[in-house]
């Protein structure tokens, strides 16, 4: 866990696939709210600052307040496995504009497996856009299941791409067990508030010390394609009930891993 | 019970621990952008642990040797900045010393006190011999650990940057580390600041140089 310390900013992830509009939403906070609260924002980049430069070119925040870490070609490991260069990016940032009130980390677009560790950030934004099809939010994933909010975006494009948002929106939910779901456009302005008014919810328990930082868990079930086997494969899962560590499982096997993290 | 020091020496040595290692390519990004040919890899390792590598392994030894007689370390850190004139270098081996402290002081508290006033990001060989004088580690498995993770960082760093068999890259790092062997009993018995061999790779470090100003990088340095 990170240490929380009052005087400490919240550290808010974004993490969601390549394209759904991390960068574009914590260019969205940071308008709604760089007027009211001190913030930063950190980029995991894949190949370039490319991030870091759009978000520093929209003039939402100063410049300086943007920074941008490498990830050694791997956004996965950067914000779950190994997250050494984004603790000591934000301590970094905490400490050169303190007092901060949140410090955002986008991570890089990786798939739908990759969350960040609760050791890195208190609360985490998983983003999913009306344009990947309105079968993503079905899928589910730790990021679609148990971030602490999935933002569906671009509804604007909605009916350019045959989706359905209600009812998108209704599957996230069905898949996160109730837990918030937002559906946004960057020009939907009762949208931007709420997911203003969410932000700003996560840091009053912050604050109060009341807010636990959750882990969404490492991967989903996934399938394993093995030629030898009759079905071309096995199924496999990462879930919390039991310990096994071993990962070339014998077929038709669902099997599960412990989760250290807790 | 303690951990053997074998075991910790092991811990360091992985590339899964924890301490900022995965951003890092020891120079290879650099040089492939520079526009070194891929073929050159292996000479490139090379030299590279017969310079920036005895560098650091002896700048290690001699971190250890002080801890062990709780003597302060932090003078070293100019003996090996004078040995390491690009500062692209030098930031990149603070960063990694930075991560490895502080995951080392979680595990070994009494490691900071070894490096008082060296701030909080002293450089890698500096925190690696501080935590194998409190580890256990010997001097020269101290020499083998400071250069093998250099090259496996580089070689797993290779694999991203380059199509490439990874049982190639194996033997890249087993070669690289073997070309060492002769001098590992000097480097391992040094005590003194003047004995760390000053060896510097004037392109290495300028093609560092270069990329440390460049956008487009996968890579820290």
């Amino acid at each position: 866990m990170p240490e929380n310390t009052p005087t400490r900013a919240l550290r808010l992830g974004v993490a969601g696939p390549v394209g759904t509009g991390k960068s574009s939403l914590i260019a969205t906070v940071c308008r709604s709210l760089a007027d009211e609260l001190r913030l930063g924002v950190i980029t995991n980049d894949i190949y370039t600052d490319e991030d870091a430069r759009f978000l520093r070119s929209a003039g939402v925040l100063e410049p300086e307040r943007i920074r941008a870490v490498e990830t050694g070609a791997c956004p996965h490991t950067a914000i779950r496995d190994d997250i050494t260069t984004n603790l000591l990016a934000a301590e970094d940032l905490e400490r050169d504009f303190a007092p901060l009130d949140v410090v955002l980390i986008e991570s890089g677009g990786d798939n739908l497996t990759a969350t960040f560790s609760p050791a890195l950030v208190d609360a985490q934004i998983f983003v999913l856009d009306v344009a990947g099809g309105g079968d993503v939010a079905r899928k589910g994933g730790p990021g679609i299941g148990r971030a602490d909010l999935l933002v569906v975006n671009k509804t604007d494009l909605a009916p350019y791409v045959g989706v359905d948002v209600p009812q998108m929106v209704a599957d996230a939910s069905v898949a996160r067990e109730g837990r918030a779901v937002l559906a946004l456009s960057r020009s939907d302005v009762a949208s931007i508030a709420a997911l203003r008014a969410w932000v700003l919810g996560v840091l009053e328990s912050h604050r109060r010390g009341t807010h636990v930082p959750q882990d969404p868990g490492p991967m989903a079930p996934h399938f394993h394609a093995d030629e030898e086997h009759p079905e071309g494969g096995f199924v496999h899962a990462h879930d919390e009930t039991s310990g096994d560590e071993h990962h070339a499982s014998a077929p038709h096997h669902v099997h599960s891993h412990s989760d250290t993290r807790k | 019970m303690q951990p053997s020091p074998q075991t910790i020496s092991l811990l360091l040595a992985d590339a899964r621990l924890p301490s900022g290692g995965h951003a890092q390519s020891s120079g290879v990004e650099p040089a492939l952008l520079a526009g070194m040919p891929v073929a050159d890899v292996p000479a490139f390792l090379r030299a590279r642990a017969r310079t920036t590598g005895m560098v650091d392994a002896g700048t290690a030894v001699l971190a250890r040797h002080r801890a062990l007689d709780c003597i302060p370390v932090a003078p070293i850190e100019r003996a090996w900045a004078a040995r390491t004139p690009s500062r692209a270098i030098r930031d990149a081996s603070k960063d990694l010393g930075r991560g490895l402290l502080r995951l080392a002081g979680r595990i070994w508290p009494e490691v900071r006190s070894s490096l008082d006033h060296l701030g909080e990001s002293p450089p890698r060989p500096l925190v690696l011999g501080a935590i194998a004088a409190h580890a256990g580690i010997d001097a020269e498995s101290l020499v083998r650990l400071t250069v093998y993770d250099d090259m496996a960082c580089a070689v797993a760093a290779l694999l991203k940057l380059e199509p490439g068999d990874p049982a190639h890259g194996v033997a890249m790092v087993l070669e690289a580390c073997s070309s060492i062997e002769p001098q590992v009993a000097a480097v391992s018995s040094i005590t003194a600041a003047h004995q760390i061999p000053a060896a510097s790779a004037p392109q290495s470090e300028a093609w560092s140089e270069a990329h440390a100003l460049t956008t487009r990088r996968l890579f820290r340095a």
